[in-house]
């Protein structure tokens, strides 16, 4: 797995240059793609960290390099390079879900900025991303009627009305529950509720 | 006389007739001229009758005078021959006693026989009978054979003589054929000696011989005389000649001698009486002409009846064309006074007909301000110099409103060929110069959007240009920045980047030195030039814009300056620049503080261009950013203008500058050194 970098795409060889050492006096770590082509052919989906896009570029435009990174599901935040006359694409494309924005000629320590916090985002979303297999992976061990315990669970029912609900005993619904809170490794109901809304609630 | 009228009238015919108008035009005729027009066709009959029964009656009139005369002929006649057959009968009673005195008779007797016996008397012989009716003589003597009676002693007749002795008086005897065919008949008349009967002296008349001898030679040539027996045959006729008139006859009893004759006259065809004929022949004559002349005055009117209708379909019909024109129609006399205009004009102008009928030019419909212009145009109307493509002008409504006309002019030529006049028509253009103006105006505008996409187009590519390497710069830059917070410094890391630093600016530099060689490619052509020429060019084509704006541009140029070397279009855009500036700065004048002047002078080896304006003028703080870029008071500005000119300016080694106008309002100064080379 590669590390967290931040991954330039600038058909400006001084720029991505410039970049660079930016990046360096900062402790940021960059790799540099003279083309979107280039880049989209070496680009992996497990790869972390952020793409500076130029959005004016000889070939293939920022934006078009955006859409057929997103066409792929890679979610790797982005943030756009732009001249003047750009900004209203860049806006349009933070709308399609781009991370940021930067105007050229840019104050640098933003740029720097912006790419620390892209870079964040992208670490937080990996986490989420592997909370969220655990938490699948545990609700696969669940059968069919501890799910249906754990979603009256879920809706905040006491046992006795489970039970009523269910037609079947209290005890066998306190064995269930304890069954639910072993597999999905949790100690109460509350964290078993944090849990589930990390995927994404049901 | 049966000429027909022309059926399409000239101009000048309908120019004439404003009249028509105020008419109804198809008015019925008035009631006493129908009854005149009938009148012929009553009369004429009554008039032929009339002379026919005149005619008539005299002719009738005539035939019962004639008729009245053939009676008073017959009755002449008749009574000729009663008196002649009385006298024979007397004769023969005064000569019969003689007769029977002796057995021969004496000369004397035999002689007063012979008078009795003439040929006109009608008497062929005389016979004398004693008593008892024997035969004692007779004178002629008579050959015993040719009488054709009763018997041949029978002659005379003894019942006649039988008649005669018992009334004692004359007895005539019926008629009787004899052996030649013609008829005869006898008188027997008694004879008395001393009233003693003592015998009868019968005369034997021939029909013929009597009617014959006795009719004078006039009444025979009139008349045919002739005698009928009681059967109706013709017995004797006095010309074989039959009688041509069947209605003109007469017949009376022939008595004496009766027995059943009659005498019948008939009137031959009598001589023609001329006079009345003449008179009658002269006045059918002059009926016959009155007729004819009644026909043709009727065949004339009905022509000229169709011929007046045609040529009112025809005047309604131009009428009717005239008033659907959207052309307007103005006809003037030699002088330039208006006869005649049509509703379209009327509509044009806004005046009505009154109005503008009669007058004299200046016509109301002049625009004031362009006062001159029109009394040019009409008078080389007049002059007949009008050029036939037509002549714009504007005109004035009655309500104020301005049209722009295209006038067209044609002369009017009478009937008789004679120049009287001018027709003119008319076409509102306002519409059409307005279109061509908002499409030269729309033109203009698309070009400067052109211009500015094009110019837009370079300044953004310049900017990304420049974006690159000062983005680059700006990198490093604040690369080299963080370097200096961190506590080591590597000497070797700094001059490398500084040395890329270098190269990125030197980048930046070369882009710029791009530009500016490319910009100085654009450098003007430069051609001696007057400026005076230009100047009157460029005022040219804003002049219109001017008027629009209700602006005037007044120049003031300097009859002889020096040519300078410039380029033609960039001068003729730097004057059309600052005169517009100055329009725009009158912009909330009043209209008579709405002059741009423009002036030229050469002062003290300068050649100086002023543009004065007498607009808001220009504030002190206006003043120190007026050569800015993009600075601009206009909403619309670019705020590039004065700077384009200034630039302009300098490129020709000349200067731009302003200064306040002592009458309120700015003068921009152009000055370009002369050079006297």
């Amino acid at each position: 797995m590669n590390p967290a970098c931040a991954h330039i795409i600038d058909d400006d060889e001084a720029i991505r240059d410039a970049l660079q050492w930016l990046f360096k006096t900062r402790d940021v770590a960059c790799a540099t793609w003279p083309s979107a082509e280039e880049f989209l052919a070496a680009v992996q989906p497990d790869w972390r960290g952020c793409a500076v896009i130029d959005i004016r570029m000889a070939g293939m435009s920022g934006l078009e390099c955006f859409d057929a990174l997103r066409a792929r599901s890679n979610l790797l935040p982005v943030v756009f390079i732009t001249g003047h006359g750009d900004v209203p694409m860049a806006v349009a494309a933070l709308k399609k879900g781009a991370f940021d924005f930067i105007e050229k000629p840019f104050n640098d320590s933003d740029l720097v900025d912006v790419v620390v916090r892209a870079l964040d985002a992208d670490a937080q979303r990996q986490v989420a991303a592997a909370t969220r297999e655990t938490v699948e992976a545990r609700l696969a061990l669940l059968t069919a009627r501890e799910r249906e315990v754990m979603e009256q669970i879920l809706a905040g029912k006491y046992n006795k009305v489970i039970a009523d609900h269910l037609n079947i005993s209290m005890r066998t619904v306190e064995a269930h529950r304890s069954k639910v809170f072993d597999k999905m490794a949790v100690r109460s109901a509350v964290e078993l509720a944090q849990l589930i809304n990390l995927v994404g609630g049901r | 006389m049966s000429q027909r009228p022309d059926p399409a009238p000239t101009p000048r015919a309908t120019v004439l007739q404003p009249a028509p108008r105020r008419r109804a035009p198809d008015a019925p005729t008035p009631a006493p001229a129908k009854w005149l027009a009938v009148l012929p066709y009553l009369t004429l009959p009554l008039f032929l009758a009339v002379i026919a029964a005149l005619v008539w009656l005299t002719r009738s009139a005539d035939r019962d005078e004639q008729r009245m005369t053939l009676i008073n002929d017959v009755l002449w006649m008749e009574q000729n021959l009663q008196f002649q057959l009385d006298r024979n009968a007397s004769l023969l009673a005064q000569i019969g006693p003689e007769l029977f005195a002796h057995d021969t008779q004496p000369a004397s007797t035999e002689a007063k026989l012979r008078q009795l016996l003439r040929p006109e008397s009608g008497l062929v012989r005389v016979i004398w009978l004693d008593a008892e009716g024997r035969r004692k003589g007779e004178m002629p003597p008579m050959s015993g054979s040719h009488l054709i009676g009763e018997s041949v002693g029978a002659v005379p007749a003894n019942s006649v003589f039988r008649l005669a002795r018992a009334i004692g008086r004359r007895a005539y005897g019926p008629a009787y054929e004899v052996a030649d065919g013609s008829h005869q008949f006898e008188v027997h008349v008694p004879i008395y000696s001393e009233d003693a009967f003592i015998g009868a002296a019968v005369g034997i008349y021939s029909l013929h011989e009597l009617i014959a001898g006795e009719l004078p030679w006039w009444f025979s040539e009139r008349y045919r005389v002739s005698v009928l027996d009681a059967d109706g045959r013709q017995i004797v006729a006095k010309s074989k000649v039959a009688p041509l008139s069947g209605d003109m006859k007469y017949m009376i009893p022939f008595d004496p001698p009766g027995h059943g004759l009659s005498l019948h006259i008939t009137a031959y065809r009598g001589e023609t009486r001329w006079v009345p004929v003449l008179l009658i022949a002269s006045i059918v004559l002059l009926a016959g002409i009155i007729v004819w002349s009644v026909w043709q005055l009727r065949r004339q009117l009905v022509r000229r009846h169709s011929a007046e209708q045609a040529l009112r379909r025809e005047s309604l019909f131009r009428k009717a064309m005239e008033d659907s024109l959207l052309t307007g129609l103005r006809a003037r006399d030699l002088d330039g006074r208006i006869t005649y205009v049509n509703p379209a004009f009327c509509k044009m102008v806004g005046y009505s007909p009154e109005e503008l009928i009669g007058r004299l030019p200046p016509m109301p419909y002049w625009d004031p301000d362009h006062l001159e212009r029109t009394q040019e145009v009409h008078d080389m109307i007049l002059s007949g110099a009008a050029p036939p493509e037509g002549v714009e002008l504007r005109l004035r409504r009655k309500n104020g409103e301005r049209l722009d006309a295209l006038i067209f002019e044609a002369p009017l030529i009478d009937a008789a060929g004679c120049h009287t006049g001018w027709m003119g028509s008319l076409l509102d253009i306002t519409e059409q110069k307005r279109a061509r103006e908002l499409g030269r105006q729309q033109e203009e505008r698309l070009q400067a959007t052109s211009r500015l996409v094009t110019m837009g187009e370079m300044a953004s590519t310049l900017a990304h240009e420049l974006n690159q390497p000062l983005a680059a710069i700006a990198s490093y830059n604040t690369g080299c920045l963080n370097r200096l917070e961190q506590a080591t410094i590597d000497r070797d890391e700094l001059r490398d980047i500084h040395a890329k630093l270098g190269r990125q600016a030197r980048r930046a530099g070369e882009i710029i030195r791009r530009v500016h060689d490319f910009v100085r490619r654009a450098e003007p052509k430069r051609e001696a030039l007057d400026f005076n020429t230009v100047i009157r060019e460029a005022i040219g084509l804003i002049e219109a814009d001017a008027h629009k704006r209700r602006m005037r541009i007044e120049t003031d140029l300097a009859p002889r300056l020096p040519d300078i070397p410039a380029d033609p279009v960039m001068i003729e855009q730097v004057i059309v620049n600052l005169v517009r500036n100055g329009m725009d700065a009158m912009h909330d004048n009043p209209p008579d503080r709405r002059t741009v002047r423009v002036a030229t002078r050469e002062e003290g080896g300068q050649l100086v261009v002023r543009v004065a304006d007498s607009g808001r003028g220009i504030d002190a703080d206006t003043a120190r950013r007026l050569f800015e870029p993009f600075f601009t008071t206009k909403p619309e500005g670019m705020g590039m203008g004065l700077n384009i000119c200034r630039s302009i300016a300098e490129l020709h080694h000349g200067r731009l500058g302003f200064e306040s106008n002592p009458d309120g309002g700015t003068i921009f100064i152009l000055s370009f050194p002369v050079e006297l080379s």
